[in-house]
């Protein structure tokens, strides 16, 4: 051991001091940043010098990440549930206002008042201004089901163009990630920290399970990530954007290269977009249109049965439906009023005198027999406002339930990665001790030197 | 264990959470409903949806009912003044038909029952907002018309059907009664009975007389008959109308316990969530004081 060991180790020591107060300021400057994990110095004994090898420093083993990969892996795949359940939820809000039990002029309160209409013509079956009433009452339901039945596509285009944004928005993140995968492994190449990278992919990670599930798995090559599927999105530095193509229905499907994954985002904004659009939407809209062809039918088949107040056969009330060949698809929009007086109405059964109602107790029976796939009218309305209801309310308490989970896990990565700073002053004021102390050996180890080089001055005559 | 130094993300959250609970809170207080969309509670919305129906319908069978009561009234008050001047005819025919009156009499007698056979015409083709009421099904025409070969005979033009009005679920009334039912019965014919009484008074036929006087009296008892219906669809419409309103009354109960907010709970809510809002918010004003930075020298 000798004074000269000394020095060395206490340079060495200055040195770590110095690293460990980098990481302290760092870790205070990014205690905002996004996907930032704190750092901390991992500090060794270094190799023993000196003669006697008893002198031993310290030495900077690494600057680590402090980042828990499963916790991060977990609040991400919930991030892209919670989205995708609060998004599916307001994609729907506009559409399930028009199946409320206030909702004024809906399906289900405009046949309610084409029934009462009928009913009121019942007790005066010859009086032209309760025939007149029931043409109105007629003319509501079909607009009823018309704007219904806008109102379900305008909400399904403002999901399509939401789902192209997803797509642009994802491609973005995707083209980011692996050019960070790229800098991380150059840096791994060169055998330097990738810390900064890290937390940036981390960050971009956490951003893409807003838009859409994936999966990761860690190669050679640095990230590798997938869909639910397996469908490759960056591999490497390579990013595979994603493209959206018009399909039959007129809708945009997502591509991962050739392959269609409409079918398989399962998560975030863009899986709640999808899931609006492709399932909740099409199927209500597909059901309005049975019922609205199946009303129209029924309604058609009794008053094409009976006569009219001018002794006439009956004609249909609703165009359309199409009955050759049963084909209902856009029934609800295409609805309208045949008819174009009250006298039209075939309130008598055929041959009946003009103030005949048998048919007219006929078309008001319709009210209470299953002639909507199997349920009466109104009640193939309420199942369609409990579907619709039910979806949106399952849709809230997934988003709600998971907002809690979420909650939970983020202050756990919180507690394994956030920066404090308390703990970070505390450190600081370790590593200024250290620092304080390693200069004063220096300057204890200079003096004696200067002590050691003095004593050849003064006794220049040996 | 490490506590995780980032507060403020926790405390943003309830504070979101008591304002969110409050707002809704305060929303069922304003709108009086639990329930204002269909995710709110989507069986009682479901259920909201059959019970407006049912109300809806409810309320038009209330109408029907007084509709049909009007009508039925009307015909009823008609067939009261049948009655009387029916029961005149019978009277004239009685005093005809005793002997003791002279022929000129007899004309003036005839002459009254002639009289009252046109009231009678004009009573059997009533109509009420421009609809015959006696005329079954056919209520466009007046269904009493003079014969065109014998004017002296009236026929019945009208048909025999009745139309039915419902008034409840599964549940209807006749709403009318043929002139054929009434006016017009085999045997009981009211026209053809005032026209053989003023015939025979005419002739000064004793006999005669009180042969149609008979006829006339089995006319009136036919009429009085008929009438009963009136009166008992009438009395069944009013019955139904109170059950109908009670009816009424249990689909507003129901419909509040599905969708009615708890004023007393929600007003309680309000309170509650605007203290854990309070005291949320000065937590969270309270916790940023301390740091040890603000120690270091």
């Amino acid at each position: 051991m000798g004074l000269t060991a000394d020095l060395n180790v206490s340079v060495q020591s200055l040195l770590a001091s110095t690293e460990s107060m980098d990481v302290t300021t760092t870790n205070m400057a990014n205690m905002n940043t996004p996907g930032y994990a704190r750092r901390r110095v991992v500090l060794e004994e270094s190799a023993p010098s000196g003669d006697d090898q008893s002198s031993t420093g310290v030495d900077v083993k690494t600057v680590q990440s402090l980042r828990d990969s499963v916790l991060d892996l977990s609040i991400n795949a919930n991030t892209a549930q919670q989205n995708l359940n609060s998004t599916l939820s307001s994609s729907l809000s506009a559409v399930q206002e028009l199946f409320s039990d206030t909702a004024s002029g809906s399906v289900g309160s405009s046949i309610d008042s084409f029934f009462s209409s009928l009913q009121q013509l019942s007790t005066s079956p010859a009086d032209s201004s309760l025939r007149s009433g029931v043409l109105t009452a007629a003319a509501n339901v079909a607009s009823a089901f018309q704007s219904t039945a806008t109102v379900i596509s305008q909400a399904q285009q403002q999901a399509d163009r939401s789902v192209v944004q997803s797509t642009d928005d994802a491609n973005s993140l995707l083209q980011q990630i692996a050019a960070t995968n790229a800098q991380i492994s150059t840096a791994q190449d060169l055998g330097q920290s990738s810390n900064s990278d890290q937390d940036q992919l981390s960050s971009l990670l956490s951003q893409l399970s807003a838009i859409m599930d994936y999966k990761t798995v860690n190669s050679s090559d640095g990230l590798t990530l997938t869909t639910s599927e397996g469908v490759p999105l960056v591999v490497g530095s390579k990013a595979y954007p994603l493209t959206s193509q018009v399909n039959s229905s007129g809708f945009n499907d997502v591509y991962a290269g050739n392959t269609d994954i409409t079918g398989t985002i399962e998560g975030g904004n863009l899986g709640g977009y999808l899931q609006a659009r492709d399932q909740t939407l099409t199927s209500l809209g597909s059901q309005l249109d049975q019922f609205a062809y199946q009303f129209a039918k029924a309604v058609n088949t009794v008053q094409t049965a009976g006569s009219d107040a001018n002794g006439n056969a009956g004609t249909a009330l609703f165009n359309p439906p199409d009955t050759t060949t049963g084909y209902a698809a856009g029934a609800a929009s295409a609805i309208a009023v045949a008819l174009t007086s009250g006298s039209q109405i075939a309130a008598a059964s055929t041959g009946g005198a003009s103030g005949d109602s048998s048919n007219l107790t006929q078309m008001l029976n319709l009210q209470n027999q299953a002639i909507i796939g199997g349920s009466t009218p109104t009640d193939a309305f309420s199942n369609l406002t409990f579907d619709i209801g039910n979806t949106v309310s399952q849709a809230n308490s997934n988003a709600t339930a998971i907002g809690n989970i979420l909650t939970q896990l983020q202050n756990q990565q919180g507690s394994v990665q956030g920066v404090s700073l308390d703990e970070e002053s505390s450190n600081l004021l370790l590593y200024q001790r250290s620092y304080e102390a390693a200069a004063k050996v220096i300057s204890t180890v200079d003096t004696l030197m200067g002590n050691i080089l003095d004593m050849g001055v003064t006794n220049p005559g040996y | 264990m490490r506590v995780n130094p980032n507060y403020s993300a926790d405390m943003v959250n309830l504070m979101d959470q008591a304002q969110q609970n409050e707002n809704n809170a305060a929303q069922e207080l304003s709108t009086g409903r639990r329930v204002s969309l269909p995710s709110d509670d989507p069986a009682a919305e479901a259920a909201m949806i059959g019970e407006n129906s049912r109300s809806a319908a409810v309320d038009q069978y209330t109408a029907n009912s007084d509709s049909l009561t009007s009508v039925l009234n009307t015909a009823n008050s008609t067939l009261t003044s049948v009655n009387s001047l029916l029961q005149r005819a019978v009277t004239l025919g009685v005093e005809g038909a005793n002997g003791s009156m002279n022929q000129s009499d007899l004309n003036s007698i005839a002459e009254e029952v002639s009289n009252i056979q046109s009231q009678m015409l004009s009573l059997a083709n009533t109509s009420y907002a421009g609809h015959y009421l006696f005329a079954g099904t056919a209520t466009g025409s007046p269904p009493y018309v003079a014969d065109t070969a014998n004017p002296s005979q009236i026929d019945y033009v009208g048909n025999d059907q009745q139309n039915k009005v419902q008034i409840g679920t599964g549940l209807s009334v006749s709403a009318n009664l043929p002139g054929s039912s009434i006016f017009s019965q085999s045997g009981a014919n009211v026209f053809d009975a005032l026209q053989s009484l003023v015939t025979a008074l005419q002739e000064g036929n004793s006999s005669a007389i009180a042969t149609a006087q008979t006829s006339v009296s089995s006319a009136l008892s036919a009429v009085g008959t008929a009438q009963v219906f009136y009166g008992s669809t009438v009395d069944e419409l009013t019955t139904n109308e109170t059950f109908l309103s009670q009816e009424k009354l249990n689909i507003t109960t129901y419909e509040n316990t599905l969708v009615s907010a708890d004023t007393a709970a929600a007003a309680t809510s309000v309170t509650q969530d605007e203290n854990v809002l309070n005291a949320t918010v000065e937590a969270a004003a309270k916790m940023n004081q301390s740091c040890l930075l603000n120690y270091i020298q």
